[in-house]
């Protein structure tokens, strides 16, 4: 639950916030988070646009502001754009989420170049290259913020995804320069290590050959209260976009239920 | 000698703990080998014509990271990431496939990245250096998972800086007043993994596979803005560089 003075504080403020990847899963559940809290969404969508257009519908049905958007993050011009028609509908940009990835699911011997060149730049190259896109604006914002949705592999691997866990790798450290970079700006970067999360379906499996069940279909982690949803993350990421949070930065905020202490 | 006929490839040269490294070893009776520059290393089908020849005698591989690139978000252009990505963590991925593959198929061998401190400790100015380097830490965390059952040794060894990386004192407030931050009070020179990196390259040091190895001599062990003078003692005081980490901005 979001406290009324919170909420309140945040419409006040009026904030502004582009997520990448929101039109379902963990995005749309920091959509919902932000837009019940008053600040005004851009919702991203790829492949994905009648679930978005769903999220969109039921955001405004409690009187939420969002709009969509729909573009590639790896597409440089469409990157662009999607940054221009923030600033164009809501004059002002001051948080970015940065979380649409992808999964392939494979032992190193499954990928070849062209693969993990098609991974890596979308699941650090849209990363990196929407943060050089934002910044401009982040820099006027009185508390800019960005959080990058990362995975609990970027500390632990997979074993069975070298593609994805090398990613998030590159997001811890890209996390932490970034912090240091930005240091003196009152930008706090922050990163969420996600576990298991129950979600619609993950997109970029589609694609490949799924080896074995996929934890967010896999029923006996959600009897044993081991999956996280997207509204958790939604509630943490806020925190982090929060003034109380100004002093969190550089950091990855584990949020799997306590899996990896074992 | 004990290690003659054993091929270790070297990928790359350009970085003095490589060069010093390649020497050491040689002297130990090691046969270096390090790819032409025509082998472009993030190119998998020029890496296994390369590696082809020499398998048989293959013993082990060490991959160090490129040497660190200067740059914050806002200044590194499309080229620099296309550029980085490809000798970074695009290089690291292929070398890793191609040759931790053919010591799957040889049920023995032993995989050093020679990776930097920057896997774990940021730098300032040097983002697509340290990202890369992230990604190359989880990869060696894969790599250990996928190929150890067959007897691969992957080890991450995360460097300290050197002598020969002062020059680099406008990158990061981490390069300056190095000596001090030392508690040896003393930069080490490019060779100080040498003996290190020989003892990886026996099986007796497969338990240190598969998780990073921080190597930098307790430099960044310890809070750096915390004492500077405790009871006659000196440590590393970050006000006197002060001026000169704000101008390096």
């Amino acid at each position: 639950m979001i406290s009324e003075n919170t909420e309140t504080r945040s419409k006040k403020e009026n904030r502004v916030a582009l997520i990448t990847g929101s039109g379902k899963g963990v995005g749309a559940g920091i959509v919902r988070v932000f837009t019940k809290a008053g600040i005004r969404c851009c919702i991203n969508c790829n492949t994905n646009r009648a679930m978005a257009d769903q999220l969109l519908e039921e955001v405004q049905s409690y009187g939420g502001e969002a709009f969509i958007y729909q573009a590639d993050v790896t597409d440089p011009a469409q990157r662009k754009g999607m940054v221009d028609a923030v600033i164009e509908h809501y004059g002002r940009l001051d948080i970015l989420v940065n979380n649409a990835a992808m999964q392939p699911n494979r032992f190193i011997d499954g990928y070849d170049e062209e693969l993990f060149r098609w991974l890596w730049n979308i699941n650090i190259g849209g990363y990196f290259h929407m943060v050089r896109e934002c910044l401009p604006y982040l820099k006027e914002s009185p508390l800019g913020r960005i959080v990058n949705i990362s995975s609990v592999h970027g500390k632990r691997p997979t074993t069975f995804d070298a593609g994805y866990a090398t990613t998030k790798g590159a997001i811890r450290q890209f996390t932490r320069e970034l912090a240091l970079e930005l240091l003196g700006t009152g930008i706090t970067v922050n990163a969420i290590d996600l576990g298991g999360c129950k979600i619609e379906f993950k997109t970029g499996n589609a694609k490949w050959v799924t080896y074995h069940p996929m934890e967010i279909n896999n029923p006996t982690m959600e009897r044993r209260n081991l999956l996280v949803v997207p509204e958790d993350v939604g509630h943490v990421v806020y925190f982090l976009c929060s003034e109380e949070a100004q002093t969190i930065n550089g950091h990855g905020v584990r949020i799997d239920n306590g899996l990896l202490l074992t | 000698m004990e290690n003659t006929g054993k091929i270790v490839v070297i990928t790359d040269l350009r970085t003095e703990p490589a060069k010093a490294a390649a020497e050491y070893l040689s002297g130990l009776g090691y046969e270096i080998v390090t790819p032409p520059d025509t082998v472009r290393l993030w190119k998998e089908e020029e890496l296994t014509a390369f590696a082809d020849p020499i398998k048989e005698n293959l013993y082990g591989v060490i991959h160090p990271a490129p040497p660190i690139f200067k740059g914050g978000i806002l200044e590194v252009t499309e080229e620099d990431w296309e550029r980085e990505s490809n000798q970074g963590a695009i290089a690291a991925f292929m070398v890793t496939k191609v040759f931790c593959g053919i010591f799957r198929e040889k049920k023995g061998g032993t995989m050093i990245y020679l990776n930097s401190l920057h896997a774990e400790k940021p730098m300032g100015k040097g983002i697509l250096f340290s990202l890369n380097c992230g990604a190359v830490d989880m990869l060696s965390r894969e790599a250990a998972q996928d190929y150890s059952e067959s007897g691969v040794n992957v080890f991450f060894v995360e460097r300290g800086i050197t002598t020969a990386d002062d020059g680099r004192s406008n990158v990061s407030a981490l390069y300056y007043g190095t000596d001090m931050r030392y508690p040896r009070r003393t930069t080490p020179k490019p060779d100080f993994l040498n003996g290190l990196l020989a003892f990886l390259l026996t099986d007796a040091a497969y338990p240190l596979s598969g998780q990073p190895i921080m190597c930098d001599a307790g430099m960044t062990g310890f809070y750096n803005q915390h004492r500077y003078k405790v009871e006659g003692r000196e440590y590393f005081d970050f006000r006197k560089y002060r001026d000169q980490i704000e101008k390096g901005k």
